[in-house]
């Protein structure tokens, strides 16, 4: 088919603008990266943009030895374990039963879920809950009030609902139980969607603020997040102190100590983001379907 | 219908239902404890909530809360920004995840779309305290990347953060920017549900791109878009509380206080329970009346979610 020029001229322009999308995620990024690894002097002087100047670690090192970056880096990890475990058995031991046509009342308690989106109690009542619970200062109180995602759960319990009916009903002729059903023949077939549900839920848990804030008064049991929080605004603090007296050098390693500390947090999501990219995709439209 | 009641409650479906409902038996829970008690505990909005006499035997003071909310100029005001963030990001935003689906989707290289699908699914994987790290190093006033560009050019560096009007559209911008990518997927996902031989007819017939885009397109992904508005409509007086904590400053305060810093800075670092709750249960309430009456307003145009 001939191309017009008319929509030879749309193609082009169609490649800048995503182009250009797609430089406003990478170069905050590779800046970061870059900031975190150049040398201070480089960076006061504002040379540093997208390449490394003056390599070296030393932000990396300061962080290390200066912060308490691995105690929350640590606490980071186990919020997010625990809580991804936490949330995927919970989740999956909703989404099955209602799954199931032969389920009791699956629509009403399907709907009482769904309720729960659209209308919440509030973080006031929320918090006096927890707090009669007495979980405030305990990370049971971040993996409890979270522990299933409505909407995570609605798409497990559609891609449970497409599997061919066939197959379960081979294994119940075998004398097969509901939980051997689940364990041995639903959840192996259903491997994409969980490697979805447990990246929304690790990413939730590994960003997880709002809920520190709250729920966690004990300094030594910030994550990450807190942490890298506590250093950006402590920054502008110093900023202020800095009008009246300059001091380049602290100035200087802030920056570069800023970056870094972002980065830490990106970091393991980096990690995993490539391998698990096209189960979201898939995951995501899943959703869309009956959302 | 009987007998389907009746068989409802024969012994082989209780059997059945039996592991199902132990497994259930712990979500259910959650949901009564962690969701349904919480609803309850919206009693000590029309409360004077104190610790010693507790949910159960605090006074009931009526509506005062509510009276005292509308009336105090700093509580408006907190509801006027609410409602003006969020009414900016998500008629503002709105288009954003539309245009690039629609753009995404005349791409035919396809190693090339996989790079920028990678590219811009990241940020909404960021948290806001790294969304709020890089508009820093961008945007700060001192030692960011912009405040580099002003001094080379040797101008006076614009106080990007501490402007009312540049901070809102730094805000409304970041949000958009983050999550773009990944609202787009929705769309993308709608548009392989067109029927290919649409765009081949009407490339026979002679429209251009734009024409297809406009006629085929559009109206292909018009159920998704009103889908997604009406769910949006639920957000109206929600901004979240994370992206204003870490962007907020003292210069902007008049702007960037919304309901959720309000309600953790002076519910829970104030200790004023019941005022705060009678705002959290403003803010519930209209969002569940905003996304009736948008439901009822599209079940008209058969339309609707529910």
């Amino acid at each position: 088919m001939r191309i017009s020029f008319g929509d030879k001229v749309f193609q082009s322009f169609n490649y800048v603008v995503l182009i250009l999308i797609a430089c406003s995620s990478l170069f905050p990024l590779v800046h970061l990266i870059a900031l975190s690894i150049s040398s201070s002097a480089a960076i006061e002087t504002g040379k540093v943009n997208l390449w490394p100047v003056g390599f070296n670690l030393d932000t990396f090192n300061l962080l290390v030895k200066g912060t308490p970056l691995v105690k929350s880096f640590l606490n980071s990890v186990e919020i997010t374990v625990v809580g991804v475990a936490l949330c995927m058995a919970s989740t999956i031991l909703a989404a099955y039963p209602l799954s199931r046509p032969q389920f009791y009342a699956r629509r009403f308690f399907t709907l009482m879920m769904i309720f729960t989106m659209i209308f919440t109690g509030g973080v006031i009542p929320t918090f006096l809950v927890i707090q009669g619970l007495g979980l405030v200062n305990s990370y049971w109180a971040l993996w409890l009030s979270s522990l299933v995602s409505t909407y995570n759960m609605l798409i497990l319990r559609t891609y449970f609902e497409n599997i061919p009916s066939e197959i379960d009903d081979a294994a119940r002729m075998d004398g097969c139980g509901e939980t051997r059903l689940l364990l041995r023949i639903i959840l192996p077939v259903s491997m994409p969607v969980l490697a979805t549900l447990t990246l929304f839920y690790g990413v939730a848990f590994w960003n997880v603020f709002m809920s520190m804030l709250i729920y966690i008064n004990d300094t030594d049991k910030h994550n990450l997040t807190v942490l890298v929080q506590q250093m950006i605004q402590s920054q502008s603090v110093l900023q202020q102190s800095m009008m009246v007296q300059p001091d380049e050098q602290v100035h200087v390693v802030e920056e570069g100590i800023k970056a870094a500390g972002v980065l830490v947090m990106i970091a393991p999501m980096l990690l995993v983001y490539p391998f698990l990219q096209r189960y979201f995709v898939k995951g995501v439209m899943l959703g869309s379907v009956k959302g | 219908m009987r007998a389907a009641y009746r068989k409802g409650i024969d012994r082989k479906r209780l059997r059945e239902n039996l592991p199902l409902l132990i497994m259930f038996t712990p979500v259910l829970l959650f949901y009564l404890i962690f969701k349904y008690l919480p609803m309850g505990g919206l009693i000590i909005a029309f409360k004077d909530y104190n610790f010693m006499d507790g949910v159960f035997h605090s006074p009931w003071v009526g509506f005062a809360n509510f009276r005292k909310l509308f009336s105090d100029p700093n509580s408006l005001n907190i509801i006027r920004n609410t409602l003006l963030l969020s009414s900016l990001s998500i008629f503002v935003g709105f288009p954003f995840p539309i245009v690039l689906a629609i753009l995404m989707n005349e791409v035919r290289r396809m190693w090339f779309k996989k790079v920028v699908q990678t590219l811009v699914y990241l940020p909404y994987f960021y948290s806001w305290v790294i969304v709020g790290g890089i508009i820093f190093s961008i945007f700060g006033i001192e030692g960011s990347w912009l405040s580099h560009l002003f001094v080379f050019f040797h101008v006076e560096p614009f106080p990007f953060l501490y402007d009312e009007k540049s901070w809102v559209a730094i805000f409304v911008g970041s949000g958009i920017w983050k999550d773009m990518g990944f609202n787009a997927i929705i769309y993308m996902a709608a548009m392989t549900a067109i029927d290919p031989s649409l765009y081949e007819s009407a490339g026979m017939d002679g429209a251009n791109k734009w024409k297809q885009i406009i006629h085929i397109t559009i109206p292909g992904i018009a159920p998704t878009i009103i889908l997604l508005f009406i769910l949006s409509m639920g957000r109206v007086l929600e901004v979240g509380f994370d992206p204003v904590y870490v962007l907020q400053n003292p210069a902007v305060s008049d702007v960037s206080d919304v309901i959720s810093t309000y309600i953790y800075r002076v519910g829970l670092q104030g200790a004023q329970f019941s005022l705060t709750t009678a705002m959290g249960m403003f803010e519930s309430v209209v969002a569940l009346t905003l996304l009736l009456a948008v439901n009822g307003i599209a079940r008209r145009f058969q339309r609707g979610l529910f």
